[in-house]
């Protein structure tokens, strides 16, 4: 794994643009960044990443069982007790799930680390599956990447796939909803609703904040429908707390990512994988905070956060590093520090994704902070073959 | 190769797509058909329609339901719907598939991909069925057997009392992460 310079495509702009790729810039800050890119071999990418991604994946999966089925877990979990026995349902149904991102901390060397998984609402999902494999096409056809480069991307193929495998269990109408300001969100959504189109499944979007709800406590869209399954690109905590969130339960409401990813997305699941899989190799020491003093060479995030937010690091040698945020009322839980990766003086955190329950795919953010922020930059990647890679270095 | 074949971008491109371009209505396009024949009247596209019947055709003896003796799937589907199939030395039976599923992305009338398609079963009752496999592909097997999901085909509407109930929460970057 290196980081190598490389001539950005003179017309990326525009090429972002054709595909309404416009959150490559966000508040007039670079977010899509490629004049770097991360080169890896393909042992790198199918023993280190792809590898014990399926394996943590059937890991955490195999644990929702007994969390949902256990009091004291949901509790420790502090998912609110009106929600319990709906979440262990969907459980029990198998509901559907779309797809998860692993956040690895990784350098090519010794065993990528589990920072979270982001199993409820992850994003850099487009320029993910779609403009980083545009941009490794065309570098090669400009030369500036070998032929025969490849990249570890099938999300896009494995997104349609899914689709057309859950389309006869996805309740009717299909409806994608996201933040209506968030253009990186809406982004996000649109392109999950092409996916479903190419699979044949018919859906559309709608803002989450338009979301209606009947009398007799279903949730329509804007034209009165009963909405049959959401995809909601917004964290199920928070619709748990909101106006509507106590009709959730009762409102016949298919949701994807289904409920039981409440478990998943929450960093409560950390403790647990360390507990029942203590010492695996791609695990990083975890427990529940118990309030006490943080020792050195440990961090503590809360359980519900996003984008880095709310996180504390005392680090080996005795320095704090805290970000801020909204997620300052705890519960937390504690990880052993393991230092995110530094190539050319940038922070980087790998994002491994899964689709059903496939590996299969990847994205880098770069971010000039220890602590991966909503800052940080897309950078994109490539595999090289072995020894052409140390040429171009 | 770790990437995929193509990313196919046909709703979200701006770049124009043939002659289509000036119609920018895209859905898909579901469809449950009880023959060839009333899958090319709907859709006016034999070739695609004798494809999908034969994909679900296929599919059919694997997906449908099994039951130890005819009248076990008679009880179910009807008398004179049940067949006798084999795999390897085990033999069961299962009901005759009655009708199709065929499912495409559509840009106003134009078809835009491939297709989707699968087979449907019409129980006792006059109810059609199609299996929902939990497996195969992307998705890891459970181990369990195809259930059998019921057809419902006309959404249903309610008279919404409120909305803005979700979203209050986001910040101005959004909510995923």
């Amino acid at each position: 794994m290196r980081r190598i310079a490389i001539a950005e495509r003179p017309d990326w702009r525009a090429r972002a643009a054709e595909c309404g790729f416009d959150f490559h810039t966000i508040n007039g800050a670079p977010y899509w960044d490629e004049s770097a890119y991360y080169a890896f071999t393909l042992r790198e990418i199918e023993e280190d990443l792809e590898a014990p991604t399926e394996e943590l994946h059937a890991m955490a999966l195999d644990l929702v069982g007994e969390i949902v089925a256990s009091e004291q877990r949901m509790r420790q979990l502090a998912i609110p007790e009106p929600f319990w026995d709906w979440i262990a349902q969907s459980w029990r149904d198998r509901q559907p799930h779309l797809y998860g991102r692993m956040d690895f901390g990784y350098d090519g060397t010794g065993p990528a680390k589990l920072y979270e998984l982001n199993y409820d609402t992850p994003t850099a999902l487009f320029e993910a599956a779609f403009f980083q494999w545009q941009w490794l096409e065309q570098q090669q056809m400009r030369g500036q990447l070998p032929t025969g480069s490849d990249q570890y991307n099938s999300i896009y193929e494995s997104l349609v796939e899914a689709f057309g495998t859950i389309a006869t269990r996805i309740a009717r109408p299909l409806r994608f909803a996201a933040v209506r300001g968030s253009a990186e969100d809406q982004g996000t959504v649109a392109y999950l609703r092409e996916c479903a189109l190419q699979a044949g499944v018919d859906c559309d979007t709608l803002a989450i904040e338009d979301i209606g709800l009947s009398e007799d406590g279903r949730f329509t869209d804007l034209d009165d429908q009963v909405i049959g399954s959401l995809f909601k690109l917004y964290p199920l905590e928070d619709m748990f707390r909101e106006a509507f969130g106590a009709k959730l339960p009762g409102s016949g409401l298919q949701l994807i990512e289904p409920a039981w990813k409440a478990v998943l997305s929450n960093k409560g699941i950390l403790p647990l994988l360390w507990e029942k899989y203590r010492n695996h190799p791609n695990l990083l020491p975890a427990e529940f905070d118990n309030g006490g003093e943080l020792p050195p060479g440990w961090v503590r995030k809360p359980i519900y956060s996003r984008e880095g937010a709310n996180i504390a690091m005392h680090l080996p040698d005795g320095q704090h590093v805290n970000s801020s945020g909204p997620y300052g009322d705890g519960p937390w839980i504690r990880q052993g520090y393991h230092a995110l990766p530094r190539f050319d003086g940038r922070y980087v955190v790998i994002g491994s994704w899964v689709v059903g329950d496939r590996a299969c795919g990847m994205g880098i953010r770069e971010d000039d902070s220890p602590i991966t922020r909503d800052s940080a930059c897309f950078v994109p990647h490539a595999i090289l073959e072995e020894g052409r890679g140390v040429l171009m270095a | 190769m770790k990437r995929s074949r193509t990313a196919a971008l046909l709703l979200m491109s701006t770049v124009p797509l043939l002659l289509t371009a000036c119609d920018s209505d895209e859905q898909a396009r579901e469809g449950l058909y009880t023959s060839v024949d009333a899958c090319v009247a709907q859709t006016n596209d034999r070739s695609t329609c004798e494809q999908a019947f034969d994909k679900a055709k296929k599919d059919s003896a694997e997906t449908a339901p099994r039951f130890t003796s005819r009248e076990q799937c008679e009880a179910s589907y009807g008398a004179e719907q049940c067949a006798e199939r084999n795999e390897g030395s085990h033999s069961f039976f299962g009901p005759l598939m009655t009708g199709f599923f065929l499912s495409q992305m559509m840009r106003g009338s134009s078809p835009m991909t491939g297709f989707t398609s699968g087979p449907a079963f019409r129980d006792n009752g006059g109810g059609w069925q199609r299996p929902a496999t939990d497996a195969g592909g992307v998705y890891r097997s459970t181990g369990g057997t195809t259930a059998m999901v019921p057809v419902t085909a006309t959404p249903n509407r309610a008279v919404t009392v409120s909305r803005s109930g979700f979203g209050a929460s986001s910040g101005a970057r959004g909510a995923g992460g």
